[in-house]
């Protein structure tokens, strides 16, 4: 197959708009919005940065610039950098509801975190929620955006109802879906006993298997419309060129999917999943709601783990430990996923 | 399917060696069988999205005998406001009002430290490169970090600050604008990015000041950019709930707190849940619509921005 | 920490301060709490002399508790108490009761603070690591007393009660009551629920001769009031069969958060003992442990489908609507409410359909559970201390008390010998009184939570037993689990202390009966 470069044409200033050259009788106005983004230029080449000549200009400029940035600076400080090197001292100490004293204990907590089985166990749980999670995010929003990517008019109206799961509040999701779940007078097992008969009887909240699958269920419920929002902003505005280039070689539907329009996109998907994983990692509402981590502890994830330890149980010291151990895996995972799917920019 | 749509896409057929195709459609003729596929899809998508939200709203008109019924029903027959009135008396008003006082502020606050730091990244490169991803990279911060120190550091200045104790609406504000500074500025500084250059150079030449460059050049002109970060920051700020929860008692209480707090053991009242749930939700509804198309925007552009 | 200059104990002060700035300071501290030796609140030593004259005298003219705290408490008129309470229905006694007539005789406001029972807890006592005053009056399970002293929460109430009470009145509590509200030996707070779990059953079904006649014919023994598990199993299995789907022969809660109850209670009338005397290992996964686990999975078979996640409104709901030929345990309300519940509170009940059709027993294998139930404490943080306890003194006096356990929609179930042999209560329903020798009889051999450090983590890692089980895990496997939360939890407070809490709890009466 014949292969373009993939990545989007030049960059160009601010105020000039990529236009599909369309005769659908749509305003072009309204494609702005879904559009407008592939004009700004990359993050990673400052082009717009002021640069006034002089010396006396440069040391102003650097002034005013801390200047600006001072509050932002200050809030991220103290209400961010601080308690973070808190947790980091907490880590250290024991720190227990039936013990006054707070004596310190060294790596004693990190060293009992990385044996907790519970931990391993949630972290799991995690890690599944979040994967399978975005994986089917991704292929129901790809598809539906592709489904409306040439239907504008449609677009328009559809766009606003798709976005409503992503606009309500995650306990309000919580609670309806839980009472959706429910196994005897929720509306799913009826739906379903409707095809499958009366037998059906699947305890969703209350059997393990289950469970996770019914959170994963609400997950995607609530966050497809996300990527799918993205998604379909992000092919609109890919150039047609690349797209007359391959209608005139013949290249069919699977084709163009393949290898224009997913490595177009590339980029944007990178970024879109990375937000989504962080998002997803800190799932608590739903466990909150649904389960509390039943069965058993079986649906227990990262964020109810440390809140039972550090709220339920007040075990904080060692609370703070495992939050720092996620952390760093944390920063790890992404410092790694953003070297490999995103700084590397134009690469074939 | 429709007659006009059917003639648009001759249209549009007719035109492609002329003109761009329709991104990513191959040039041959749409079957009316895929365009059926493709309708009934996505009709099923906005059931399936639609679905539950009409189901709680539902719930909340249901009475009482009409929750736990087999079938579900429906539609009630006999619609009652009662759960909206009760819960609206015993916990929705005080609820609301934090929520809304909280979400406020924080956005405004939020709003302001984040445009100027947003404008100094943008157009004096402050820091550099390195300090901007530093700054960036706050928002990886999993929440759950800092929930530990949080509640014990805010014991402490309670003692000596009233308004940022536990259980208070100014702890909230503070950590809830900072959580949505990273963001902010990320977005703001692309909409920066976005607004040129000459405009203020001249003005800077003319004699203005960086900071009347600012307000009345640069501001202006970023203001859907604003508009889409607001937006977010008000939606973080307003449904946030593992804070909340930890950190609030009964003053300070937000509605997801309030509603999470209908999921006892003994004497679920789904329909108050629900009402309040309504309550909750409706305002967020709102403003998505109202600020829908900058909304959008904003939404794909914090994604490209990696 | 009280807000008024010169009433306090100093050194006791200067002792709690020293605790506070130790756990701040995250400095090598000393060593904690010595096995047993919990930190002992400073005693509250400064009465108002005017309220105490004025109790004194109407104790001497009435002997009410109730008049004695009334009349004390117009010295603090004016003031606001903060109650922290239990959320929803609890609450409402407090907001649409108590509240409003103490306020009315003496002029204090109350302010009523529910928390959703399972953030009980964790409310009260991060209020306390907080210390910010805000609740003066505190709700505590008597489980949890021992984890509440070890933070120095509870308020000893014996000079209070020296200068208030009607002593009388603490005889008139049930024995089993009178306990719960001791630790060491010290009274902590006044017990004001009598949670004490019981079978209800529908007599009219138990009754009607066609249905004994076909079950006694099916299972070799007569319908009855079962008294052991198997006798239960049959009962319900055979009412499920009859009732094809649309009626049960019984429902348990068995979602998460409160099932460790009927696993507590069925395991120890089972021989069940929940550690090893000698070694303080867990002993779950013992025989008793397995029969338990799998005898209540079994029964789960014949309950409502789905009853995994039944909670406290699912098995009430399907009571009231006749559904269930009888509850496998549960709460006294259900026998109040289920007489006929008119109030707007309760608009969420079902109506109800099986008034004068109820009978009560003591469970299977005769001891009873009693799970959770109230105390009401005084916070040593509290600036209004005197005035907390004369409010309690005032909600839990037999005068009182007898009013609020009688509310059709109040959460509070008798435990005073007064309740109990009332004339009014008994009278209130056709057979109330059966209702209420029930309970008195079930609390003569009731069964207790785990009272040690750390119940409420025990409790919970029996809860993750229970659903771990019903959720698909082998009984092996979740027994397994929950003997090493248990050891994880007591190694981790102090085999040595927790060897030596054990042996109090065992001390009491209602620890084990075998």
């Amino acid at each position: 197959m014949w292969r373009r470069d993939p990545f989007p044409p030049p960059r160009r200033r601010g105020g000039t708009r990529a236009r599909p050259r369309v005769d659908t009788g749509v305003d072009p106005g309204e494609m702005d919005e879904t559009v407008e983004f592939v004009a700004a230029p990359d993050p990673m080449q400052r082009t717009n940065i002021s640069k006034p000549s002089g010396p006396s200009f440069s040391g102003r400029n650097r002034r005013d610039g801390w200047v600006l940035v001072f509050p932002a600076l200050l809030l991220i400080l103290a209400m961010g950098v601080y308690p973070l090197l808190y947790s980091l001292f907490l880590a250290f100490h024991q720190w227990d509801l039936q013990t006054p004293a707070t004596p310190f204990i060294g790596l004693d907590n990190f060293r009992a975190a990385l044996n907790d089985d519970r931990l391993w166990s949630a972290l799991k749980n995690t890690w599944v929620i979040v994967i399978v999670g975005i994986c089917f995010e991704f292929i129901i929003g790809l598809g539906l955006a592709l489904l409306l990517v040439d239907l504008p008019r449609l677009k328009r109206f559809v766009v606003p109802i798709f976005i409503l799961p992503v606009m309500m509040v995650p306990i309000v999701v919580g609670l309806t879906w839980r009472m959706l779940w429910d196994n005897q007078y929720g509306a799913i097992n009826h739906v379903l006993r409707m095809i499958f008969g009366d037998g059906l009887n699947i305890i969703w909240l209350g059997q393990t298997n289950t469970a996770i699958i019914a959170m994963i269920i609400t997950q995607i419920w609530q966050w497809t419309p996300f990527m799918f929002v993205v998604l379909l902003a992000a092919i609109s505005a890919v150039s047609p060129d690349l797209y007359e280039a391959a209608a005139l070689d013949g290249a069919n539907f699977w084709n163009t999917l393949k290898d224009i329009t997913l490595p177009s996109i590339r980029h944007i998907i990178a970024v879109a999943i990375l937000f989504r994983g962080l998002d997803a990692f800190k799932i608590f509402d739903l466990v909150y709601i649904f389960t509390q981590g039943s069965p058993g502890t079986t649906t227990e994830t990262a964020s109810w783990y440390i809140y039972r330890l550090g709220f339920q149980f007040f075990r904080m010291g060692y609370a703070s430990a495992i939050s720092y151990l996620i952390l760093i895996m944390l920063s790890i995972v992404a410092t790694i996923y953003v070297a490999a799917f995103i700084r590397e920019g134009g690469k074939a | 399917m429709r007659a006009d749509v059917a003639e648009a896409q001759m249209a549009q057929a007719a035109t492609i060696a002329r003109d761009a195709p329709i991104a990513h459609r191959s040039a041959r003729r749409k079957r009316p069988f895929l365009s059926i596929l493709r309708y009934s899809t996505l009709l099923i998508a906005a059931i399936f999205f639609l679905f539950p939200i009409f189901w709680i709203v539902v719930m909340s008109f249901k009475l009482p005998s009409d929750y736990l019924t087999r079938p579900p029903v429906w539609i009630p027959n006999e619609p009652t406001l009662n759960h909206y009135r009760t819960v609206m008396e015993t916990k929705g008003w005080a609820a609301l009002e934090n929520s809304v006082v909280i979400a406020t502020s924080a956005t405004a606050l939020s709003l302001i430290a984040g445009t100027l730091a947003a404008y100094s990244l943008a157009r004096l490169n402050t820091g550099g490169k390195h300090f901007a991803f530093w700054l960036l990279s706050q928002r990886m911060m999993p929440p759950v970090v800092l929930i530990v120190p949080y509640f014990l550091m805010l014991i402490d200045i309670g003692e000596h600050v009233s308004f940022l104790g536990l259980d208070q609406r100014g702890s909230l504000i503070a950590i809830y604008t900072v959580f949505n500074l990273p963001f902010i500025i990320w977005l703001m500084r692309s909409y920066f990015d976005g607004v040129p250059l000459e405009l203020e150079e001249s003005a800077m030449v003319d004699g203005s000041t960086r900071i009347g460059v600012f307000l009345k050049i640069a501001l202006p002109l970023a203001l859907p950019g604003l508009i889409a970060t607001g937006t977010f920051a008000f939606i973080f700020s307003w449904t946030e709930f593992l804070f909340a929860v930890v950190l609030t008692r009964t003053n300070a209480v937000t509605l997801p707190v309030a509603i999470a707090g209908f999921s006892g053991s003994q004497g679920s009242n789904w329909g108050q849940a629900s009402a309040l749930a309504v309550v909750a939700t409706a305002p967020i509804f709102v403003l998505s619509l109202l600020v829908q198309r900058h909304f959008v925007r904003g939404l794909t552009l914090g994604a490209v921005r990696g | 920490m009280s807000r008024e200059p010169g009433h306090w104990d100093k050194e006791a002060f200067a002792k709690l301060v020293q605790s506070r700035i130790d756990r701040r300071a995250l400095i090598k501290g000393t060593a904690g709490a010595a096995a047993g030796a919990f930190v002992a609140p400073p005693l509250f030593n400064a009465f108002t002399p005017s309220a105490v004259s004025a109790a004194q005298r109407a104790l001497q003219e009435t002997q009410d508790s109730a008049e004695a705290a009334v009349a004390a408490a117009q010295q603090f008129s004016g003031s606001t108490l903060n109650v922290v309470w239990e959320d929803a229905l609890q609450l409402e006694d407090q907001i649409n009761f108590s509240g409003p007539m103490w306020e009315e005789l003496t002029g204090i406001t109350i302010n009523p603070i529910g928390r959703p029972f399972p953030e009980l807890f964790s409310s009260q006592v991060a209020e306390h690591i907080g210390q910010t005053g805000a609740y003066d009056v505190l709700s505590v399970v008597p489980a949890w007393t021992a984890d509440f002293l070890a933070q120095g929460m509870l308020e000893p109430l014996q000079p209070f009660i020296d200068q208030y009470m009607n002593v009388a009145d603490l005889d008139d509590y049930h024995p089993l009551y009178r306990e719960m509200m001791n630790f060491g030996g010290q009274i902590y707070a006044l017990f004001d629920d009598g949670d004490t779990i019981i079978l209800y059953y529908r007599k009219d079904l138990f009754e009607d001769p066609a249905n004994m006649e076909e079950f006694e014919a099916a299972n070799g023994f007569p319908l009855a009031v079962p008294t052991t598990w198997d006798q239960y199993e049959a009962i319900q299995a055979y009412f499920t069969e009859k009732g094809g789907g649309e009626t049960w022969g019984g429902a348990s809660q068995r979602a998460p958060g409160q099932v460790y109850g009927w696993f507590s209670e069925e395991f120890r009338n089972r021989g069940g003992h929940f550690f090893n005397e000698e070694t303080m290992d867990a002993t779950l996964d013992s025989e008793a442990g397995m029969t338990t686990l799998s005898a209540m999975l079994e029964r789960n078979k014949t309950m409502p489908t789905g009853v995994e996640t039944w909670g406290f409104v699912e098995v009430l709901s399907a009571w009231m609507a006749g559904t269930l030929a009888m509850v496998g345990g549960t709460w006294p309300p259900y026998g109040r409410w289920s007489e006929g519940t008119t109030v707007e509170q309760l608009n969420w009940v079902p109506e109800t359909q099986v008034a004068g059709k109820v009978g009560y027993s003591i469970m299977p294998l005769g001891h009873s559970l009693h799970n959770a139930g109230f105390n009401l404490g005084i916070s040593t943080n509290s600036p209004n201390k005197e005035a907390a306890y004369l409010y309690s003194q005032w909600l839990t006096s037999p005068s009182i008390s007898l009013q609020r356990v009688m509310l059709p929609y109040a959460l509070r179930d008798p435990y005073r010998i007064s309740h109990y042999e009332s004339e009014e209560y008994r009278a209130r329903w056709g057979n109330a009184n059966e209702y209420l020798d029930t309970l008195r009889a079930a609390a003569d051999t009731c069964l207790l939570d785990i009272v040690m450090p750390g119940s409420n983590e025990y409790h919970v890692a029996l809860d993750n037993l229970v659903t771990a089980a019903q959720g698909g895990a082998s009984v092996e496997e979740a027994l397994a689990q929950g003997t090493t939360a248990f050891n994880e939890i007591t190694d981790r407070i102090g085999r040595e202390s927790q060897t030596e809490a054990y042996q109090q709890f065992i001390a009491l009466k209602g620890a084990y009966y075998e």
